[in-house]
């Protein structure tokens, strides 16, 4: 499973990736256009091949029916007032093919009311004016542009602790389980102490985690590069690159021109090697390895202490429920923190220790004001601080929980064995 | 005689619950001791406590002389009623690495389990998985990794559940090997015909309290019911004549010219009596004191403790 992992998951990327570059079957389109000739000028694509005709859509249906085109667009006659055609199809176009069909007519329908409002293609080009909005997050002393590169790790690296947080700590449950339906339990503890066991088992099952966790970091990376630069190699030449955003040569001179003009300033922070440095790694990849240890900590000695008072995997479902309630809760909030990633409830997420090693990482990776660096201190602290309380109550639990059979465990009795 | 184990009125709650109550026994260094009682009496709580699974609430647990320590996990062998191992692990793997939990070398460790393993013809079992086992050869195992680090003390809950006659046998041998060797063992069983073949002390507990302790063989005399069986030729009228006013015939029996009797005493007499009074008047074959077997007084002194209104 530590090598078929990674592959599996390599694969699915890149299976995914090539999946959305992989376009469908050649278009083959009649134009039925009531306003012939309006749309003579129609552009072919790649993949789409228009040929306008002066027919009626009843007979264009009846030709789409017995031959290989793919496609009727019926232009009506009020598409300048209307904005809507139709295309009749045998087999759906991908999204892409429509949007591709939806600007062809656009870019039809703007040139044809240039005429109509006496308006020459270049006025019309300096009007329409690409607008970029650039964010800048000011610190009290600098401004840095803020975009979406170092969140998306941060989001990364969260998710990863969620995985791995709940997939190691439920594997403690388990072997908690195992050894006591196995009973081989008695013999060990009296041999060493159940917290002996206990953390020893804690400590194992996170060894093995991070180790099959760095294979399979190291070899879906490896994997997914190999993969996408194969990939690319094949598909994203510059020519299929430029023409795959359906643009004619001389829009595509005039974008570069546009760009050159507008974004020169720009561009020395709009590349995408300069946000990876903005990533301040070396903090990134501490907090991590904090957050992901600390968390598994948290969660596989709670685990470990339903694992002792359950005698069957269905007696835990109770209980697994409401600990990893909060890990879910953390995982959806980390969606929506792109879109706010100050507000409150985040920031108290990232403190509570049953949230923060997944909310903090991510809060991190957004950028945090030197000003609220201490909230990061007291998220490790009080990590620390319940990790240490956590591990006691489960040890409690556990080594009496450990020797109990055939009691259905309540939440009674849980307090019961920390009290004794 | 030295007693490798003492354990002192040793008393144990859980909750409301008293598990054990002022409960002692002694187990002489090199012999095999019964600790006997019905289901829930306490012998596992014991049990747990010697093994340092868990600690008494009030008394004191003695070994060698020296309070109980954790450094005696070393001289102690437990193989518990409820028993397992890891099933997905190799045979070999498992029992070096229960072995060596035991705080021996994997060198010395891998040694005994060589032993054992060619005592009890398991040489082949070493690469196979423990699933791939019968019962029968799990508990076998088992056997053997609660013995391979020498144990000054064993602690067997059960040992023969599980196996047919010929392994009962084998392990049975097994026992006596070691006992014979100088170990000392304590004997957990409700199967009393091996605690008479086994064990020469042994302690009867039930609901947490001691209902009898000793020698087996001066248990078993002083429940005796002063019953005699006489095998003897010669007249019944005569036998029946010769008998005093203390005894009475329980049940007669001729078969071909030998008469067997079953004979009951009144009061506590010396077989002597009896047989003085008999000699004169038939040939006496054969004579023995007939003694309650451990069933017999295991059965009686459980359900006299546990409805006294019967009594």
């Amino acid at each position: 499973m530590s090598l078929l992992g990674p592959l599996l998951l390599a694969g699915v990327v890149i299976f995914s990736f090539w999946l959305n570059i992989e376009e469908s079957d050649n278009q083959k389109i009649i134009v039925v256009d009531d306003n012939y000739p309006m749309f003579q000028g129609i552009e072919d694509t790649k993949n789409i091949d228009f040929e306008v005709q002066n027919i009626s859509l009843y007979k264009a249906l009846a030709l789409l029916e017995v031959s290989d085109y793919t496609g009727v667009l019926f232009i009506p006659s009020n598409i300048l007032s209307g904005h809507s055609a139709q295309l009749h199809f045998k087999k759906t176009p991908s999204v892409n093919i429509q949007r591709t069909i939806e600007q062809k007519c656009q870019q039809i329908i703007e040139i044809e009311k240039l005429e109509d409002f006496n308006i020459s293609e270049s006025d019309y080009k300096r009007i329409k004016s690409p607008f970029h909005l650039q964010t800048l997050k000011f610190d009290g002393v600098n401004s840095t542009e803020s975009d979406m590169l170092p969140a998306m790790v941060g989001w990364v690296f969260g998710i990863i602790i969620f995985m791995a947080v709940y997939l190691y700590s439920v594997q403690v449950m388990r072997g908690v389980i195992e050894e006591k339906t196995n009973r081989i339990v008695e013999v060990i503890i009296s041999t060493v102490k159940p917290t002996q066991l206990l953390k020893g088992k804690i400590i194992g099952v996170g060894a093995v985690g991070l180790t099959q966790f760095l294979i399979w970091a190291v070899l879906s990376a490896a994997g997914i590069t190999i993969g996408q630069s194969v990939i690319m190699s094949q598909v994203y030449t510059t020519e299929n690159v430029l023409s795959a955003q359906n643009m004619t040569p001389a829009v595509q001179q005039q974008m570069l021109e546009e760009n050159k003009l507008n974004f020169s300033e720009f561009s020395k922070n709009d590349n995408i090697f300069n946000s990876i440095a903005r990533i301040n790694f070396p903090l990134m990849l501490g907090l991590f390895i904090f957050y992901f240890i600390g968390g598994y900590l948290l969660y596989a000695s709670m685990m470990a202490a339903v694992g002792a008072g359950a005698d069957n995997d269905t007696d835990t479902q109770q209980f697994i429920l409401p600990i990893t309630f909060p890990l879910m809760l953390a995982y959806i909030v980390s969606i929506s923190m792109f879109n706010n990633p100050e507000s409150d409830i985040i920031v108290w997420m990232s403190i509570i220790p049953f949230t923060s090693p997944i909310i903090m990482i991510m809060r991190v990776a957004f950028g945090i004001e030197s000003g609220d660096l201490w909230q990061v201190y007291l998220s490790m602290a009080l990590l620390v601080a319940t990790i240490a309380l956590m591990i006691w109550a489960s040890s409690k639990i556990y080594r009496i929980g450990i020797l109990m059979y055939g009691k259905k465990l309540t939440y009674r009795d849980l307090v019961k064995w920390i009290k004794l | 005689m030295n007693n490798i184990i003492e354990v002192k009125e040793v008393s144990k709650w859980f909750g409301d619950f008293h598990a054990l109550n002022n409960v002692s026994i002694e187990v002489p260094e090199g012999s095999i001791f019964g600790l006997l009682g019905p289901n829930g009496a306490g012998k596992t709580t014991l049990i747990r406590m010697i093994t340092q699974i868990t600690s008494p609430d009030s008394g004191a647990i003695v070994f060698n002389g020296t309070s109980l320590q954790s450094l005696n996990i070393k001289d102690i062998g437990y193989l518990p009623e409820e028993r397992g191992l890891y099933r997905k692990m190799k045979v070999g793997e498992q029992a070096l690495y229960l072995t060596q939990l035991k705080g021996i070398s994997k060198k010395e460790a891998r040694q005994s389990l060589d032993i054992w393993f060619e005592k009890l013809n398991m040489q082949d079992w070493w690469n196979k998985k423990v699933i791939s086992l019968s019962k029968g050869m799990q508990q076998k195992l088992q056997f053997v990794i609660t013995v391979a680090h020498n144990p000054k003390l064993l602690i067997l809950d059960e040992p023969f559940s599980g196996f047919d006659p010929i392994h009962t046998e084998e392990i049975k041998q097994q026992i006596l090997a070691l006992k014979e060797a100088g170990t000392s063992i304590i004997f957990s069983t409700h199967n009393m015909s091996s605690v008479e073949e086994l064990c020469e002390n042994i302690c009867l507990i039930n609901k947490g309290e001691t209902l009898l302790k000793g020698n087996i063989n001066d248990i078993k005399g002083s429940f005796s019911k002063s019953l005699f069986k006489v095998d003897f030729k010669g007249s019944q009228v005569a036998f029946a004549n010769a008998l005093g006013y203390q005894f009475e015939i329980a049940e007669i029996k001729t078969k071909g010219e030998t008469s067997s009797a079953l004979i009951k005493g009144f009061d506590k007499i010396s077989p002597n009596m009896l047989l003085k009074s008999l000699v004169n008047f038939v040939e006496v074959v054969s004579f023995n004191e007939v003694l309650p077997s451990m069933h017999d007084i295991f059965v009686d002194q459980v359900t006299a403790k546990n409805s006294p209104a019967d009594v």
